[in-house]
């Protein structure tokens, strides 16, 4: 397979043309890591089955249009404010729109800029995120912090009629025994394509607790990479939920690594894709040190012509005993075209843990339709009772409970739009 | 634990019992690879115009190839040049013509392995196709099976006597090009056995080859064909030792299975080669491409295999179920003790309708040791109603050692039913104070886990490979409890 060429010249001189500020040295160290390495292929192991032609395209095209941004999308701004309640930073185009950024002001938050020590990722994505960052985002949250409704984190990105990319990229730390709940969500609009790298950090310190919800609801003819880097020390917490609702190629990678003993990392993640649509999601979870307990459980729904990748990794390091990881992952097929590429991976090098994974694919269970036919329900109805059963499990249990009814809603959506597609 | 650790540096210490080196001559290549090589062991054995014709563009494939480098093993770089490609015991010229003329020396050997190769082959009723290094010197019940119209000989006869058979299904399970060790063997293979069961017949043994690796510096590259035609059924057993030696020697063995319409074949395997010694000096690298073509509907591959041997392993028996209902089972144990390494699996790729697949894996790490499952499930577009389940646990004894799984599954078929589970788990305390409160010493209490924790693939094994596989397994661990 031959991917498109990137004018890794073009790269060059688009860093040496944003403006200089404290970054820029990192900037031009990380696009020179990048052009040695350029985007990964499916020759890589971790690329398999996730082809970045698309987004090497978009990259490519958005460096040789140098227009300005396209004007903030208002209304889809405040409709995702109003849908999900909290205390806002909003990242537009890859910039922080102060007015809109409550979330910088409220007590038990320190807001800053990306230090040079903040940066360090050693990974192709991350480092392009790095050489085109404008404007990175740090937030301390001290252990004070105790706000009514989580903080969230909106990233927006808008595009009129040029192709564009935007790369974004936050770092999170939580203090001792600090306790956050924050909202991450990612949308976007426009009708030419557009592609969104971001990157973010986040740091647990001892005791620290949070509860984490990714929600990606982007264009669908919009793509998207994101990674979500933690490290977990003595007696932190982490729940995250993750729910990727929308996009052209989303790609998360999740890497958790449990630095401290007793730490906690609980992730689950729910993916509906549909026609045209490609998601994978790769996590990883270095158990370092033991006791630690890890725990993850994705599922998935795909129908039409698609594509879902998961991948699962427990590494348990020499030492880690007393380790509990356990990977589950589901996937519903419903369409003839669609197809799912699962690995679930264990590496172990300790003997006194408890790890475990499971993954099925199939289809809905003909001896639970038939229960319900029986009873009198239709066929779709029993269908979607069924489906909506399967879906159900990752959001009830994901974290932010005030947002499950609306998590609820937007799955219900989804899974309506699968079934009348089905019955047509 | 004390008395514990004690007994495990006891039993770890334990040397290889199969640790010994028959002085037959040898007459061999020099070491080095190359055409004329290539050349050279095709007109030793005498072979047709066609054969060389394969070999040499199998070798020409191979020098555009790169050696592998994704699997979870690691060692130094193969030189391919230092290693001699044929070598023959000395009294090839003048075969022998029954047992009785068979160097004792050879004999000998097989009597060190405990296998008495007439008595066994009487008293079991088992053919014994016997390669000592690289040539057959003992076909028996030779007669029994060609009543039945079975042939069962070494791959040069067949070259010789079947050249149509052996044209006609010669690469076509794992073509030349498939992977670099294939190719290498493809291109230097210099003997193996080769079957053939008619229209309709079940063979009326179980078919049996033992291999050996002797001669130092000698890689032995073994190709294995099995035919199978329609209505047939045929279960071959291979199993192996190796004398000890401190250089490492390549082994890259290549097995071809062919299933037509509702027929069946069962390859069990008890691999026992050298795997080096406590220090993780020496041993068999051991990469072979195993196979097996369901090609026609209702047909059916078994693989079994006890893998307790080898410095290094890489091998995936693998199934393609393309006939419709045809199945696929891969039952596996794997032990890797002291420095071993293996990284072992299967792929099943579901092309027919209604195809089953089966994977049980056992991976028992202990010592400094890394075991790897790697499995590929794949149920292509048109494969409807396609069905596995795969399940692979390991157990870990002691804090040195490493179990990995890498589990992939492509499903491309929505009517597919796939299920994957894996644990991972080492000896608890509290099992082996049961059995100890019950009067039951540590090391049988090992046993006895261990053992249990194996049962689903002994109970797939044919009868007297059971046993053997059993014992086989309580040398290779007794005592290292974790």
């Amino acid at each position: 397979m031959s991917e498109p060429a990137f004018n890794h010249e073009a790269l060059l001189q688009a860093v040496r043309d944003l403006p200089v500020d404290s970054l820029t040295a990192s900037r031009r160290d990380a696009a020179n890591l990048f052009v040695a390495r350029g985007f990964p292929t499916v020759r890589d192991e971790d690329w398999k089955y996730t082809d970045l032609s698309n987004v090497i395209e978009i990259s490519q095209q958005s460096l040789q249009v140098a227009s300005a941004p396209a004007a903030i999308d208002e209304d889809l701004l405040r409709q995702t404010q109003a849908n999900l309640d909290a205390h806002w930073i909003v990242i537009a185009n890859g910039k922080v729109l102060e007015q809109h950024s409550p979330g910088t002001n409220i007590p038990g938050v320190q807001s800053g800029s990306l230090q040079k020590t903040d940066l360090a990722i050693d990974e192709p994505l991350a480092d392009l995120n790095l050489a085109l960052l404008r404007d990175g985002l740090k937030l301390d949250i001290c252990a004070e912090f105790a706000p009514d409704k989580p903080l969230g984190l909106l990233f927006i990105d808008t595009v009129e009629n040029a192709v564009a990319s935007t790369h974004a990229r936050v770092n999170i730390s939580l203090e001792r025994n600090a306790n956050a709940r924050i909202v991450e969500a990612h949308v976007s609009s426009g009708p030419a394509q557009h592609y969104s790298n971001c990157v973010l950090h986040l740091d647990l310190a001892e005791g620290a607790v949070c509860e984490y919800l990714r929600l990606q609801d982007r264009a669908t003819n919009h793509s998207q990479t994101a990674r979500l880097n933690v490290s977990l020390k003595r007696d932190s917490s982490l729940h995250h939920g993750s729910f990727d609702l929308g996009g052209r190629l989303t790609r998360n990678d999740l890497n958790v690594a449990i630095q401290g003993r007793n730490a906690t990392a609980r992730f689950n993640g729910l993916y509906i894709v549909a026609d045209g649509q490609h998601v994978d999601n790769h996590t990883k979870v270095d158990h370092l040190v033991g006791p630690a307990i890890s725990q993850q459980e994705y599922r998935g729904v795909l129908s039409g012509h698609c594509r879902a990748v998961w991948n699962g990794k427990a590494i348990v390091h020499k030492g880690a005993d007393g380790t509990d990881a356990t990977q589950a992952n589901h996937n519903l097929l419903l369409s003839d075209a669609a197809e799912i590429d699962a690995k679930p991976e264990l590496e172990i090098d300790a003997d006194d843990v408890k790890c475990a994974h499971g993954t099925t694919v199939g289809q809905l269970d003909e001896r639970a339709l038939f229960y319900l036919r029986a009873r009198g329900i239709s066929k779709p109805d029993a269908k979607r009772i069924l489906t909506r059963a399967f879906a159900a499990t990752i959001v009830n249990t994901s974290p932010i409970s005030e947002a499950h009814e609306f998590l609820g809603g937007q799955v219900e959506e989804r899974l309506r739009t699968i079934d009348d597609g089905r019955q047509s | 634990m004390s008395t514990e650790s004690e007994n495990i540096e006891e039993l770890v210490n334990r040397r290889y019992a199969h640790g010994f080196v028959t002085d037959i001559a040898s007459e061999g290549l020099p070491p080095g690879l190359n055409e004329d090589v290539v050349r050279a062991i095709s007109a030793l054995k005498e072979e047709p115009e066609f054969m060389l014709e394969w070999r040499l563009r199998a070798y020409r494939q191979w020098l555009e190839m790169v050696e592998p480098e994704w699997a979870h093993v690691h060692y130094p770089r193969i030189d391919y040049n230092s290693i001699s490609y044929y070598s023959a015991p000395k009294s090839d010229k003048d075969r022998p013509k029954s047992l009785d003329e068979v160097d004792p020396k050879l004999l000998e050997t097989y009597d060190k392995l405990g296998i008495p190769l007439h008595e066994r082959a009487r008293l079991a009723g088992v053919a014994v196709d016997a390669v000592f290094d690289s040539v057959s010197v003992a076909t028996t019940f030779k007669k029994k099976l060609s009543e039945a119209g079975v042939i069962f000989c070494s791959f040069s006869e067949a070259v010789k006597n079947h050249p149509e058979l052996v044209r006609k299904y010669l690469g076509t399970v794992v073509p030349q090009r498939d992977n670099f060790f294939a190719a290498l063997n493809s291109a230097v293979f210099s003997d193996g056995s080769f079957v053939y069961i008619p229209k309709g017949v079940r063979c009326p043994m179980e078919l049996s080859t033992y291999f050996r690796i002797n001669a130092a510096n000698t890689g032995q590259f073994e190709r294995t064909l099995i035919v199978a035609d329609e209505g047939s059924h045929v279960s071959y057993l291979e199993g192996c030792t190796a004398p000890m030696r401190d250089e490492n020697q390549l082994h890259a063995a290549v097995v071809e299975l062919v299933a037509l319409k509702d027929a069946e074949i069962k390859y069990s395997t008890v691999q026992n080669w050298y795997p080096g010694d406590e220090n993780g000096v020496g041993g068999i690298y051991n990469f072979v491409t195993k196979r097996g073509d369901c090609r026609g509907a209702n047909s059916k591959i078994s693989w079994t295999q006890v893998e307790t041997g080898s410095a290094i392993t890489w091998k995936y028996p693998s199934c393609i179920l393309r006939g419709n209902n045809s199945v696929g089972e891969f039952y596996s144990v794997a032990v890797a003790n002291n420095y071993q390494q293996a990284d072992t699996g299967t792929k099943m790729i579901h092309i027919g309708r209604n195809t089953r697949s089966t994977i049980v894996s056992k991976g028992i790490s202990a010592g400094h040791a890394q075991n790897a499952y790697r499995g590929l499930v794949r149920v292509m577009p048109q494969a409807q109603g396609a069905r596995n389940h795969t399940q692979c646990d390991s157990l870990l004894i002691g804090k040195e050692c490493g179990a990995h799984t890498f589990p992939y599954m492509e499903i491309k078929n929505p009517s597919a039913r796939i299920e994957h589970e894996a644990t991972t788990s080492k000896i608890s305390a509290d099992q082996l104070f049961y059995c100890r409160q019950r009067g039951i010493s540590e090391e049988d209490a090992v046993n006895m886990i261990v053992n249990g924790f194996c049962k689903e693939v002994f109970n797939e094994l044919p009868m007297e490979f059971a046993v053997e596989a059993q014992a086989l397994l309580n040398v290779s661990l007794e005592g290292a409890v974790g």
